[in-house]
């Protein structure tokens, strides 16, 4: 779906960014890019919708080579979610907004309003529809800016950062939307620096560091590894540490959400129960 | 933005020079000009103005916008050569019709006319450029008396043009993401195109300067008598340039 070959970009002052990087990225997958501000994860997302163009190597998108490609095109195929919904909300009314994009890639009129109408839904927004987007919540705002991302039927949603900025239930409502996205068969790309919602989502992460990949694998095994992370000055996720503090007195198998900590904790006091009974 | 007018930091003759002196400097520049009126001394101005850049170490940044001065300039030519009807006539644009007559007053004037703008108006990026903005507001308000309010307007009016510039970039991004495209040849259609972009900057600026104003009100903005961190003297070299300055505006009497 979505693949780089020996990727660079350097900015015209000979800044590099992204040095050699080799990434696939198949259909369907949830993967989580981290690492430290400045280490080029906002600049990869670029790439793949073609609003940074590779100074060399390649990038196939859905087929569509991506150094090649204008942005208004690759949109088809990527829906690409800012950290600030600010930046793309202009419209009037929250419909117009979320139809905006659709109008871009030439929807007939009649199609367009069940797409809207599908996005709102689906974010939970549908009641706001008539509003002006601006009376909004900050939440609320990225969950409008989200529906008219969704709204444009992309294979694939790039979310850069969607959760800053926002209280922690407003991440997750985010996170959850997201999550049954994903489920439904979207390919989902993050950025994000929360640790614990990168345990609780993502199916693979990767790590960059200083503009090459340091670590890219499954989630469970990227987190467990301590020392690439504090690299990146990133911590593993509470649970895992909690849990691998247990690990040293003898209890608890390693563990990366908070779900998972409190099934070993449960199951471990009933054990105890039993052992008290017996 | 290459075409921004900024501060460029080195240790240069004029770049240590009181803004004060650099200010007259300019208006002297003006003076002289408009004292000549005869294409050679302006020249010699014009000149006077490029060397200071030189030694200024922005002669670099100087020169292309000299050469935007020199085209608008040459265009101010054209308007104004072929209406001259004084003096000898010197040749025709288009000779075997005789149109388009250039006379040598009216080369003379429209020489005058031309240089004069490039002179005068030079010396505005060299100001800019060797001139810390802080160091300017100092002098505007405490030497020169001018309210504080309206000389943190002006810097601050100045600062913000690279931050909207970032911000229409972002927006612009995100706007294309989302399938935008400006490319439009038809100007009708150009106007409504950025409206996308031209809502979220200004909703954003906005924003911006209510968030700012807050905080320098919270800060004690506006709340008294101000000091300045920056103490800004007269010294040996700027009374030199001063006595300089002035003998240029008095030798054009004494010729």
């Amino acid at each position: 779906m979505i693949r780089l070959n020996n990727l660079c970009y350097q900015y015209k002052n000979g800044n590099k960014v992204l040095k050699n990087l080799n990434i696939h990225i198949k259909s369907g997958e949830f993967v989580a890019i981290i690492g430290q501000n400045g280490a080029g994860k906002t600049t990869l997302l670029k790439q793949l919708n073609g609003l940074l163009k590779p100074s060399q190597g390649t990038i196939n998108v859905c087929g569509l080579d991506a150094a090649k490609t204008k942005t208004s095109i690759l949109a088809k195929k990527i829906g690409f979610l800012f950290q600030n919904p600010d930046h793309q909300i202009f419209c009037a009314t929250v419909y117009e907004e979320i139809a905006f994009g659709l109008k871009n890639l030439g929807i007939s009129h009649e199609d367009i309003e069940g797409l809207v109408n599908r996005a709102a839904q689906r974010v939970g927004i549908d009641q706001y529809l008539k509003t002006d987007p601006f009376s909004l919540s900050k939440g609320q705002r990225q969950r409008v800016a989200l529906a008219s991302v969704l709204a444009m039927e992309t294979d694939v949603l790039v979310l850069d950062e969607p959760t800053t900025g926002q209280d922690y239930s407003e991440g997750l409502e985010i996170m959850e939307i997201v999550k049954d996205l994903n489920k439904r068969g979207k390919t989902v790309i993050i950025v994000t620096h929360d640790m614990e919602l990168v345990a609780q989502y993502a199916k693979r992460v990767i790590v960059l560091q200083k503009g090459s990949v340091l670590e890219d694998g499954p989630t469970e095994m990227v987190l467990g590894r301590e020392e690439s992370l504090a690299l990146s000055n990133l911590q593993p996720p509470q649970a895992y540490l909690l849990a691998k503090k247990f690990h040293k007195q003898g209890f608890f198998k390693d563990v990366y959400r908070v779900e998972e900590m409190l099934d070993e904790i449960i199951s471990y006091l009933d054990g105890e129960e039993n052992a008290c009974n017996g | 933005m290459p075409a921004m007018v900024e501060y460029i930091q080195t240790d240069s003759f004029f770049h240590r020079l009181n803004p004060i002196t650099k200010i007259l400097w300019t208006f002297a520049v003006l003076i002289i000009s408009f004292l000549f009126n005869s294409p050679i001394p302006i020249l010699v101005i014009l000149l006077s103005n490029l060397l200071i850049a030189l030694a200024s170490g922005i002669i670099k940044q100087v020169l292309p916008m000299m050469k935007a001065l020199f085209i608008f300039s040459f265009i101010l030519i054209l308007c104004q050569i072929f209406f001259v009807d004084e003096g000898k006539t010197l040749f025709y644009a288009i000779p075997y019709f005789n149109i388009g007559k250039v006379t040598d007053a009216g080369l003379n004037m429209s020489l005058v006319m031309s240089f004069r703008m490039v002179a005068t108006v030079s010396t505005i990026p060299i100001l800019m450029m060797t001139t810390p903005m802080t160091d300017m507001v100092v002098v505007l308000v405490e030497k020169l008396k001018i309210p504080f309010k309206y000389a943190f307007m002006f810097i601050t009016a100045l600062r913000f043009i690279p931050t909207l510039m970032g911000e229409i970039e972002q927006i612009m991004q995100a706007q294309m993401s989302r399938g935008y495209n400006s490319d439009t040849r038809n100007p009708f259609k150009k106007m409504v195109i950025v409206i996308p972009l031209a809502i979220p900057l200004l909703v954003s600026s906005i924003k911006k300067t209510e968030k700012m104003a807050i905080s320098m009100e919270a800060r004690g903005f506006a709340s008294g008598p101000r000091s300045y961190f920056r103490k800004i003297v007269m010294g040996k070299a700027d009374y030199a340039a001063l006595v300089l300055l002035l003998t240029a505006i008095l030798s054009p009497a004494l010729l």
